[in-house]
């Protein structure tokens, strides 16, 4: 089975130590939900995952692949296999939803007819399903900016699974979400994970939704790995713990 | 669901661009065939362009053969320099002194004559619609060739400019400390003095400093029609084909613009802060 | 102690005023300085505004034109008439005509060099912290050169006509507008490009779909904003055999056609007028109606 493997992976920035010595093993079509308070290197980590920033050291691999020391296409197709989406949903919101998720296939198709906002009817046809398939075609040519936060994300998965994922990384995908908005995005991204099968790794600010929605937590305190394991495994007072003051 | 019910859902996206937005499709075409008709217009073809750029070669190779550097005459370009210096510095500060008083006169809040105010504000449109090279050019028909009409020049241009921008600052004015002065009933010069000047006193200075910034870089060119200054040193070395001298006035112009602009940047800061 | 108090802020205050008159003293002599240096070296003197007047006026009065207000609507065969002062418009219409092509040709091409290039000289985008740098420096370059010496240079190359003037305002052009094109970028929100860096996209994309639909309500209302200044300078770019309107103007100034040199800038002024008019109507549309 397919299996994303990170070994002693650190991060330091200049004077902090962001990652330290983390290592994991994830398998396809787990769900895993990453907490801890904000700070606690989760972001770094899903950026050193979509190789956005450099580790410092240690090994990512997927399938036995390495990925630390991919370059140019190689480094390019890595990213379009392992989809993102951000706690700001970071769409173009000048343009219209259909060609922000058509944007998603800049990845792994690039044409210079797409820098002129031409793309191909088969990719059109496939933008508009996953669009539907989030109740979102009635708003294909609607300015991204008009929508709302929680149709924001939605758009940010259907661009994601534009890519044809292997893993989608998601970076405090609710955050700036309201609590019925942020249900609805949860709910796609479980249905993505249980559906097709793709390995979801979830940074998430709040443990109720974490413990809802994920097969598998993983806590993360400065930088080091506090706790692995099911949900339910969770103490009390490791959670306290793990949250510090910024209990919820 | 078939391809078909999946088009049907937002038919107009697999439109062909021109009928999704066809007046943003017929901008871009407008644009473009405007361009290349321009480009056919002045025949503007990229053989003559090159064979253009292999005329500019031997000039460039003469640019940077500096042989018989010290016997150039420095004390001319050096004289140049400090004329386009002066021309600015004087224009400014002549047109600053005459704009204060145009400025109230031009100001809403001071003066209820409407027709004088749109009479001013009309003159000083016509001297903005005038490019300052054609003024030089009038003024050294007026005056004869030297610095002294690229002084007037840059004056006549800055009287339309900073005219324009002072009587929007003093407009723009709070007019409850100029309604405390009147109610005082003091006297229209005391309402200005005491009630105006310490308002707008400041960003006259910043503007007026920002004009000389940039009256340095339209002195330059006055030379050009023979208004004085390094622009006359530079045109009487282009057009005798040393281009070694060329090379280093145009050098000798960027350092003085570069100082001139730090200095002005500097000193503007220090006034906005005080 | 309160009167010590008093005391000292008294002290302090008139120390600080005495500061500050020192620095006033300092600033107006300074000024003094600089106004009568500069006027030694440029010869400025009462003598010459008083000489110099009432040949300015006396030059005036000739460009004037001749107006009858009876005559003045007679053909361009009476002398009075307005179409007597104009009896060469067609010719000067086409000039204009010519003089405002070049200036959109200009505008075009020196915007799409300043756009490829303000990406290279944007700090927080450009792919290479040389390329920064050596664009930066370039783009410093061409904006410094004021764009009627290239016009002189381009003569010299391409001949007499247009062609020259138009390189030059162009070269002029990328160099200005590529300096605020990439400060424009430099303010821009990167969210949108790391999105697409994290499709796999390349560094285009990330331009075209991260960078561009920010600030292309920016650089299109400075591009405009340029244009208005083009259209300036290619109505004067002709004094040194530039092309455009120009020309023709410095001709019929240097052969003292009077009633011409005042025929020709009322065109040049109203054209400037109208096109900084509705230039600026289209640029304050276009903020925030924009979706490429």
């Amino acid at each position: 089975m397919a299996s994303l493997e990170i070994n002693s992976l650190v991060k330091k920035f200049s004077e902090t130590t962001a990652i330290n010595d983390i290592s994991i093993r994830i398998l396809d079509g787990e769900m895993v939900g990453i907490i801890g308070k904000s700070g606690a290197g989760k972001s770094t980590l899903m950026r050193l995952i979509n190789r956005l920033i450099e580790p410092t050291s240690g090994s990512i691999a997927y399938n036995g692949i390495e990925i630390t020391s991919l370059k140019g296409k190689n480094l390019k197709q890595w990213r379009s296999k392992c989809a993102m989406i951000f706690q700001q949903f970071n769409l173009i919101d000048r343009l219209d939803v259909l060609t922000n998720v058509l944007s998603g296939t800049l990845g792994i198709n690039f044409k210079l007819l797409k820098l002129l906002k031409i793309y191909s009817k088969k990719e059109k046809i496939e933008a508009l399903t996953y669009l539907n398939n989030l109740d979102l075609s009635d708003k294909a040519l609607q300015r991204v900016g008009t929508l709302s936060g929680g149709q924001q994300q939605r758009v940010a998965i259907a661009r994601a699974m534009m890519q044809n994922p292997s893993i989608l990384l998601a970076d405090e995908p609710i955050s700036s979400l309201d609590p019925k908005n942020s249900k609805v995005v949860m709910d796609d991204i479980k249905k993505i994970n249980k559906q097709d099968g793709i390995m979801v790794i979830c940074n998430l600010h709040s443990l109720e939704i974490a413990k809802e929605y994920c097969d598998r937590l993983i806590g993360l305190s400065d930088g080091k790995i506090v706790f692995d394991g099911h949900p339910s495994s969770l103490t009390k007072e490791l959670a306290e713990q793990l949250y510090d003051l910024e209990n919820e | 669901m078939s391809e078909k019910d999946i088009i049907s859902l937002c038919p107009k996206a697999f439109y062909p661009l021109w009928k999704r937005s066809p007046i943003v499709f017929t901008g871009y075409i407008l644009v473009i065939f405007y361009f290349l008709f321009c480009l056919y217009y002045f025949d503007f073809s990229l053989g003559k362009i090159l064979s253009g750029l292999s005329n500019m070669k031997p000039i460039l190779v003469a640019m940077f053969t500096w042989n018989d550097f010290f016997n150039w005459n420095f004390n001319s370009i050096f004289t140049g320099l400090a004329q386009t210096l002066g021309m600015a510095f004087l224009g400014t500060f002549l047109a600053t002194l005459v704009c204060i008083p145009i400025s109230f006169v031009a100001s809403r809040q001071i003066f209820k004559f409407g027709l004088i105010r749109f009479l001013i504000k009309r003159f000083l449109d016509f001297i903005r619609g005038v490019d300052i090279l054609i003024w030089a050019i009038i003024y050294v028909r007026a005056f004869g060739l030297g610095p002294f009409a690229g002084l007037l020049s840059i004056f006549t241009v800055d009287v339309g400019t900073l005219g324009k921008l002072f009587s929007e600052a003093t407009d723009n004015a709070d007019a409850r400390q100029i309604e405390g002065m009147q109610s005082t009933g003091a006297s229209k010069i005391s309402v200005i003095r005491y009630g105006l000047i310490p308002q707008i006193f400041p960003i006259f200075i910043s503007q007026s400093l920002y004009f000389f910034e940039s009256n340095t870089r339209s002195a330059v060119i006055l030379g050009v029609v023979g208004a004085g200054g390094i622009g006359l040193q530079l045109t009487e070395r282009m057009k005798a084909q040393y281009w070694d001298q060329t090379l280093f006035i145009i050098i000798l112009i960027l350092i003085m613009v570069a100082i001139i602009d730090t200095a002005s940047r500097i000193i503007r800061k220090n006034i906005i802060d005080e | 102690m309160n009167d010590s108090l008093l005391k000292r802020h008294i002290t302090i205050y008139s120390e600080q005023l005495r500061s500050r008159r020192l620095w006033n003293i300092f600033i107006i002599l300074i000024f003094a300085v600089s106004f009568f240096m500069s006027s030694s070296i440029i010869d400025f003197n009462l003598s010459q505004i008083i000489d110099g007047f009432p040949r300015l006026s006396d030059y005036i009065v000739k460009i004037l034109p001749n107006l009858d207000i009876n005559l003045i609507l007679e053909n361009s065969k009476t002398e009075g008439s307005i179409q007597y002062w104009y009896f060469n418009f067609k010719k000067y219409a086409a000039l204009l005509y010519e003089t405002f092509n070049m200036a959109v040709l200009a505008t075009l091409m020196g915007f799409i060099f300043a756009l490829i290039l303000s990406f290279l000289s944007a700090k927080n985008i450009t792919p290479n912290i040389y390329s920064y740098h050596l664009v930066k420096r370039i783009l410093e370059f061409l904006r410094g050169v004021p764009e009627i010496i290239f016009a002189i240079l381009f003569v010299w190359a391409l001949g007499v006509g247009p062609l020259a003037g138009i390189i030059a305002i162009t070269i002029h052009t990328t160099g200005a507008l590529g300096k605020l094109f990439s400060e424009v970028h430099e303010n821009a929100d990167l969210k949108t490009c790391e999105a697409i860096r994290s499709h796999g996209g390349n560094w285009v994309s990330e331009m075209r779909y991260g960078i561009i639909p920010k600030v292309l309500p920016n650089i299109i209302s400075y591009a405009l904003l340029r244009f208005e200044i083009n259209i300036r300078a290619s109505t004067v770019i002709g004094f040194v055999g530039a092309g455009g309107i120009g020309q023709e103007l410095y001709l019929v100034i240097n052969f003292n056609y009077y009633e011409e040199v005042s025929a020709i800038i009322l065109l040049i002024i109203l054209t400037v007028i109208t096109i900084d008019i509705s230039s600026g109507r289209i640029r304050q549309k276009i903020i925030g109606e924009m979706g490429v």
